[in-house]
């Protein structure tokens, strides 16, 4: 018979390198028109970054996301940039971004101020106009502003930055140092069902709270989420490369190294943190890798909650599950009553 | 009468066509031109022009991603969708054996094989191994095979087809080596030596803070327990692809589906001898990457034959080679001890963990520091040990995978929090919430936390799912 339990897993991981110097560099300029080309040396990896990190440039322009063209992955064109790895794009990438976009803006300050007779401090870049903070009615469209930067000021708005996440290394002996910029959390809880006659466990739904500072686009961060539960979901239950006594991998190949399909996922429900670290772009800091972290904690948890049986060893396997469930009832037999 | 033959001809064409013949177009047939889809124009947006005064938010918009459209239509060109004039495709030769030394290697039936250009060997690359923090990978192994994966040979031929039966032509002799195929018994003294010396731990970590044993000597209850997780694969839908590409010049184009060309740039560099300057990685959109694509695997192979053959190369892995040729996740096995105090509060725990490195380095340094340091889990505990061994095995590389060891230690440090919590009698919910980091709370490595939201997360998650904390 199919027995429900619930389980959850909490967890904390770092964002970028651990100590280890992972800078991004990036330039931005801004067009005749008010439009703007960011260029940056990191890869769409399929996650969205280059959406998130075109919101971050607009969001310091005051423009809008598709006014943004991004340029990416190429050595001869792009800043350096230490990639997509350690999820770290948005929360670094996304600095150096908002570093060079507020370099651009800068200058079209110092045109707008003499356009509006004001100081250049006293400016902000909102809704496609250059305005005067308090005094929206004073403004220039941001169009007319960046085309006299370039062909009557002869100073063409372009800014370019470097971020690089501070750290202290760590102490050899001890361990004890600062090696990350900062850190995310979460917390999943995972509905199952497990068959006490076959150990096959079915995962129901798996409610995911993340904290990501601030979510610069929610829905590609519940993107991340459903691919985290996705990868963690097989981690749990279903994947294992198998070596032979040679070390040779047995299942190396999509018909016998199994995983999890679309019929295999459970419900995600996403729930983003209300969060601001004022260390990253906008409060932002970063979901990629940590959407997979607890999610097999929480399976097992719950699997125990189900049928009493503690995996200790991944994937919960139906085998391995009904192996625990029958050495259970054999340990209960095995009981003398008092 | 030729009229005659054309129109027979044409009408074999014609039943052999996989489109359906009425959405052929007239002129197709007079031309003999393969069966087309008719045209349809693309559905573009009118050009967005700015609108002054338009609001503009940007952070927190659910906007339309700038490359989903492109995905939508099927327009989006990844690495296998990009062919270069006279290209030619790549294949290499596995070893097959995990643990052997190469005595020779024999090339001429495959050079002899019409249609092949290129064949190379170890001996052949400039500056044979690569790695992030150790340099101890060839890209082609010679003389010593680590594990069944290592490439030995790699052929360019104009098909991948005849590239494919010119690595089954080569003939390689093998003196077998003794091996080591288990992370546990790799640390013992006797055990072969991946890489020769005398121990086959390269990398080893400690965070240390407080005094665990103090810790211990004032606990109410110490649970122990032994966890392990395998290794696993990336699974990308994309295999590794790359195209190499030279110049009159001297200057060589990769493109390559990589999360990581500043860094592929330099190995390239470094293993084939040739300053930065003369390289352009340019980055593909990756279908798929998790980790996995963090670093070079066969693109100096590629630059290689392409110098040979004067012509641009092409190599992309198959299913077999993406699981036995990339990297995989680390297999951990981890040894947790934990101190409670009798309200469950966590207040020594020692840890110790034997990462599978499998034959190389690749990210193991890594992996394995970010697994020690977040061994703790988001909990405060003044006294904390983790110590950690990454070994070398005559297994597949592991490398960097999403989440870099922190599945691993979330899945012990939260199974063994569950088995606390129910021995002490306390809700899981509320054991966290006992533990869990606060602002300002110090980690492992002693760093103060800012914007720390566990907590939120710990109640957030359990409001959304229902869960009802018994107290």
């Amino acid at each position: 018979m199919k027995r429900r339990g619930r389980g959850l897993a909490s967890m904390w991981y770092p964002v970028g390198f651990t100590v280890a110097a992972n800078p991004s560099g990036a330039v931005v300029k801004v067009n005749e028109d008010g439009t703007a080309v960011v260029l940056t040396g990191t890869v769409e990896t399929g996650q969205g970054a280059l959406g998130v990190l075109s919101q971050i440039a607009a969001e310091a322009l005051g423009i809008a996301p598709n006014d943004i063209h991004i340029v990416s992955g190429d050595t001869d064109t792009c800043p350096m940039d230490t990639g997509a790895i350690a999820s770290r794009t948005t929360y670094i990438t996304g600095n150096a971004i908002a570093a060079a976009a507020a370099m651009a803006r800068d200058t079209l300050f110092e045109v707008a101020a003499g356009m509006l007779g004001v100081k250049a401090s006293q400016l902000e870049a909102k809704d496609h106009k250059i305005q005067v903070k308090g005094f929206p009615a004073r403004n220039v469209p941001i169009a007319d502003v960046a085309l006299r930067a370039h062909i009557v000021n002869g100073t063409p708005p372009i800014g370019s930055a470097t971020w690089n996440p501070p750290t202290v290394p760590l102490d050899p002996e001890t361990g004890q140092g600062k090696p990350f910029g900062t850190y995310v959390y979460a917390t999943q809880i995972a509905e199952v069902d497990v068959d006490d006659e076959t150990g096959e466990v079915e995962v129901l739904r798996v409610t995911a709270s993340h904290d990501c500072g601030t979510a610069i686009n929610p829905m590609l961060v519940e993107g991340q989420i459903e691919g985290g539960v996705f990868m963690g979901l097989g981690f749990a239950v279903q994947e294992e490369i198998l070596f032979d006594k040679q070390g040779k991998q047995i299942n190396c190949n999509l018909t016998n190294y199994i995983m999890p399909t679309t019929l295999d996922m459970p419900a995600v429900e996403c729930d983003i943190v209300d969060s601001y670290d004022e260390t990253g772009p906008f409060g932002a800091k970063a979901v990629g890798e940590p959407s997979l972290v607890p999610t097999a904690a929480a399976i097992c948890n719950a699997i125990y909650d189900a049928v009493g049986v503690r995996i200790m060893s991944l994937p919960a396997t139906a085998e391995k599950v009904l192996a625990g469930i029958k050495a259970k009832r054999a340990a209960e037999q095995k009981q003398i009553p008092a | 009468m030729a009229q005659d033959l054309m129109d027979r001809e044409l009408d074999v064409l014609d039943k052999e066509r996989v489109a359906p013949v009425e959405t052929l177009r007239r002129s197709d047939e007079a031309l003999r031109l393969p069966a087309v889809a008719p045209p349809t124009a693309l559905p573009l947006e009118p050009p967005l022009v700015p609108q002054v005064g338009e609001q503009t938010r940007a952070v927190g918009l659910r906007a339309q991603r700038p490359d989903s459209r492109n995905h939508g239509l099927g327009l989006t060109r990844y690495i296998d969708d990009i062919a270069l004039p006279g290209m030619l495709f790549a294949k290499i030769k596995r070893a097959g054996i995990a643990s052997a030394r190469i005595k020779r290697i024999d090339t001429s039936r495959a050079e002899a094989m019409p249609g092949v250009c290129a064949v190379l060997v170890g001996s052949e690359i400039p500056v044979n191994s690569f790695g992030p923090s150790l340099q101890d990978q060839p890209l082609l192994a010679h003389p010593i095979v680590r594990h069944a994966g290592d490439g030995v040979a790699a052929v360019a031929a104009v098909t991948e087809q005849i590239a494919q039966a010119a690595i089954d032509a080569i003939t390689v002799e093998y003196e077998p080596l003794p091996g080591v195929y288990d992370a546990l018994e790799a640390l013992k003294p006797e055990s072969y030596k991946v890489h020769g010396g005398d121990t086959n731990v390269y990398a080893s970590k400690v965070i240390k803070r407080g005094d665990v044993e103090a810790g211990f000597a004032q606990a109410y209850r110490i649970y122990e327990g032994r966890y392990y997780t395998p290794g696993i694969e990336h699974a990308p839908m994309e295999p590794f692809t790359s195209i190499a590409d030279w110049d009159a010049n001297g200057r060589l184009t990769i493109h390559a589906s990589i999360g990581r060309i500043t860094l592929a740039r330099c190995d390239l560099a470094r293993t084939l001898a040739i300053p930065i300057s003369r390289i352009r990685v340019i980055g593909t959109v990756v279908g798929g990457n998790f980790g996995g694509k963090n670093e070079i695997r066969h693109e100096p192979v590629l630059a290689l034959l392409a110098k040979k053959a004067g012509r641009p190369v092409k190599g992309r892995f198959n299913r077999v080679e993406e699981f036995v040729a990339s990297t995989i996740r680390h297999a951990f096995h981890m040894d947790y001890k934990t101190g409670v105090t009798k309200d469950g509060r966590l207040i020594a725990r020692q840890v110790r963990m034997v990462l599978d490195g499998g034959a190389y380095c690749s990210f193991s340094e890594t992996t394995l520091g970010k697994a020690c340091i977040l061994s703790t889990g988001p909990y405060e505990i003044p006294n904390s040990l983790a110590e950690g061994y990454v070994v070398y095995t005559n297994k597949t590389t592991a490398g960097s995978m999403r989440g870099f060891g922190a599945p691993q230690v979330c899945f012990a440090y939260e199974s063994q929090m569950d088995e606390i919590a129910r021995d002490l009698g306390i809700d899981p919910v509320e054991i966290r919430l006992r533990n869990m980091f606060r602002e300002g709370s110090m980690s492992s490595t002693g760093q103060v936390l800012h914007s720390v939201k566990v907590k939120e997360s710990l109640e957030n998650a359990v409001k959304k799912f229902g869960w009802e904390v018994q107290s």
